[in-house]
């Protein structure tokens, strides 16, 4: 058990942005968090391998992220006791920036928990881990569409090596609040971007 | 706004559709072992290689090279003479629970806090909860664990699990401590609870297997062969006791992939880091409790209190009694001190298994009841039940062989 471990319902540190992180089981969150803190989350290659929460600290651009990685969920309705832990610190960090992790290959997957998650409301942010899986399948993700559909800042990363964390890091100040109806009516073809486009493209970076 | 799960799930498609693009993907040496080791004809001759190739680096590193070659030596060949000469006043109390035994020749039977206290932990337990560690690390970060679930699924589905529960079964053979809270993958509380409980009834930690195989190597077969008998027969009834449901395994299977090195650096290091700092302290102040209750003259009197259960229902001699506290703190320390207790072949084995059944470890017993103060209370129960049962069950095949 490593000291960063923090217990049951310890209290949350109150200063600075407190940042979940979620995503399906076995996406490489754990690596991602040691990555961003340089803590000692353990990392293995089966689903379930976090069972309880983590929390680390960075400073980037001189504020302070407390970064929460908090065990994999396939959905908001959990499943086990370990999925339970990761609903509950949701709920009870309502202020929290959200940082979803997904799978590159498997993206289809992560998405359904990335959309409720948007449904509550919460600033979020995307990561497509385990980019260096996806290009030895031969599976591509287009980061810019994915971005422009969600709205909300989606960067490409590879835990294990480190990859696009940086990228990850910096864009956290740029999370939002996604926009649930915008993303069916992008979906649909029906763009509706007037606010946000500004002649920029609508990255939704800024 | 909210969706329902089939808009969401459409809105999911929607945006792969736009986002994803595959393309023609061959197969690699990583998916044609993926297959092999997953395909119960060639994965369950793959699966006992590997629990071969892992009891043999396990036994041949920590128990032959490491303790006999070079621990061995050192603390009964140099430091329990030392510390025998330099300590002063044999006939003292402080001598006693420090050094031991003045006429001891090996760390084993001196039984001091400095001298079988560090040659237990550090000399013994040490290079085989490293090997241990090192070897589960690399099941765990190849993905070869999902596998084994997988293979495993059919035989725990009779024992109220799925396959899934080999995860908390492995850790376990580490270390029951982290094998508990990994329970919680466990989907439903029946599941849960079974797993607890056998866990903590059946499944040796890293620390145990590694002292039994220095002490008692040729015993070792037989002790697991009873243990993992006892987890089958007990996990089937408490399948058909205990109330709730046994949902099919789901689980992920990922890819095979090289362990990263810093990873299994950095585990392998919080791992030992972790026995350092909480196991070694553990059995010096397991040796000091002990000493200090054979000083008060507590566990002779609890022996000879005891002495007609031990004697006559499990067959062990009564001396039994005094491992038995010291594996309440450490299961390590209380073989160690089986050990050096004069029994008949029987009697070792059968008081290895209570020893191992009987209760567990502080840490585990703290953690289970972190888990839920209900499950924990109800295990107790089940946990007495079942010492006492296959206790004399164990006792009852003893005498029909002739050896108890």
């Amino acid at each position: 058990m490593t000291e960063e471990k923090a217990k049951g319902n310890a209290d949350l540190p109150e200063k600075g942005t407190t940042v979940l992180m979620l995503g399906n089981p076995n996406v490489g969150k754990s690596a991602l968090f040691n990555r961003m803190t340089g803590a000692n989350a353990i990392v293995s290659n089966y689903p379930g391998t976090t069972v309880d929460f983590t929390s680390g600290t960075f400073i980037e651009g001189g504020h302070t992220y407390t970064i929460i990685d908090v065990p994999g969920t396939y959905s908001l309705e959990p499943r086990d006791a370990a999925e339970e832990v990761a609903v509950r610190m949701l709920r009870d960090s309502p202020d929290a920036t959200v940082m979803i992790v997904l799978d590159a290959t498997k993206t289809d997957r992560g998405l359904y928990v990335a959309l409720e998650v948007m449904e509550r409301g919460m600033p979020c942010i995307v990561a497509v881990n385990m980019m260096d899986a996806a290009h030895e399948k031969k599976i591509t993700v287009d980061i810019a569409e994915l971005q422009r559909i969600l709205g909300v800042p989606v960067v490409s990363t590879t835990a294990t090596s480190g990859e696009g964390v940086r990228d990850l890091a910096e864009m956290l100040r740029k999370a939002k609040v996604a926009d649930i109806g915008a993303i069916a009516q992008r979906l649909r073809g029906e763009e509706q971007e007037r606010e946000s486009v500004r002649g920029c493209g609508g990255c939704g970076g800024c | 706004m909210v969706f329902s799960s089939d808009a969401r799930w459409e809105m999911v498609d929607a945006i792969t559709r736009q986002t994803v693009t595959y393309g023609t993907y061959k197969h690699t040496l990583g998916d044609v072992l993926g297959d092999l080791t997953v395909k119960p004809l060639t994965g369950i001759p793959v699966a006992f290689a590997a629990l071969y190739a892992f009891w043999s680096v396990f036994t041949s590193f920590a128990g032959t090279l490491m303790t006999d070659g070079f621990m061995v030596k050192f603390f009964d060949g140099f430091w329990l003479p030392w510390m025998q000469s330099v300590w002063p006043d044999p006939a003292s109390w402080h001598y006693f629970l420090f050094v031991g035994n003045p006429a001891a020749d090996t760390c084993f039977e001196a039984f001091g806090m400095l001298t079988s206290g560090l040659f237990v932990s550090i000399g013994v337990v040490l290079p085989a909860v490293l090997v241990f560690y090192l070897m589960m690390t690399l099941l765990e970060d190849s993905g070869y664990l999902p596998r084994l679930a997988v293979l495993m699924d059919s035989v725990l589905h009779r024992i109220g699990l799925h396959g899934y529960a080999i995860v908390p079964i492995i850790l376990g053979l580490g270390c029951n401590v982290p094998a508990v809270t990994a329970t919680r993958i466990l989907e439903t509380k029946k599941q849960r609870f079974i797993m607890m409980t056998l866990l903590a009834l059946f499944i040796p930690c890293g620390a145990q297997l590694g002292i039994m195989m220095s002490v008692l190597p040729d015993l070792v077969g037989i002790v697991m062969l009873c243990l993992i008998v006892g987890f089958c027969i007990f996990g089937f009834v408490l399948n058909k006791v205990i109330p709730g449901e046994n949902p099919e395994i789901l689980v992920d299977v990922p890819r095979y992939h090289w362990p990263v090195k810093e990873y299994v650096a950095k585990k392998l290091w919080n791992r030992t880091k972790g026995f350092l700092k909480e196991a070694v302290p553990f059995v010096l102040f397991g040796i000091l409790v002990v000493n200090l209750l054979y000083l008060g003259g507590v566990i002779q009197g609890l022996a000879n209190l005891l002495e007609p259960v031990f004697v006559t229902w499990f067959g062990v001699p009564k001396e039994t009694v005094g491992p038995l506290i010291a594996a309440f703190l450490r299961k390590d320390l209380a073989i160690a001190q089986l050990s050096t207790i004069p029994m008949t072949t029987y009697q070792m084995v059968a008081s290895v298994v209570l020893v191992t059944i009987y209760f567990p470890c502080v840490a585990t017993f703290v953690v289970m009841l972190r888990e839920g103060w209900k499950e924990l209370i109800a295990a107790i129960v089940v946990l007495f039940v079942v010492v006492f049962i296959y206790g004399g069950i164990i006792h009852g095949i003893g005498i029909l062989l002739g050896v108890a």
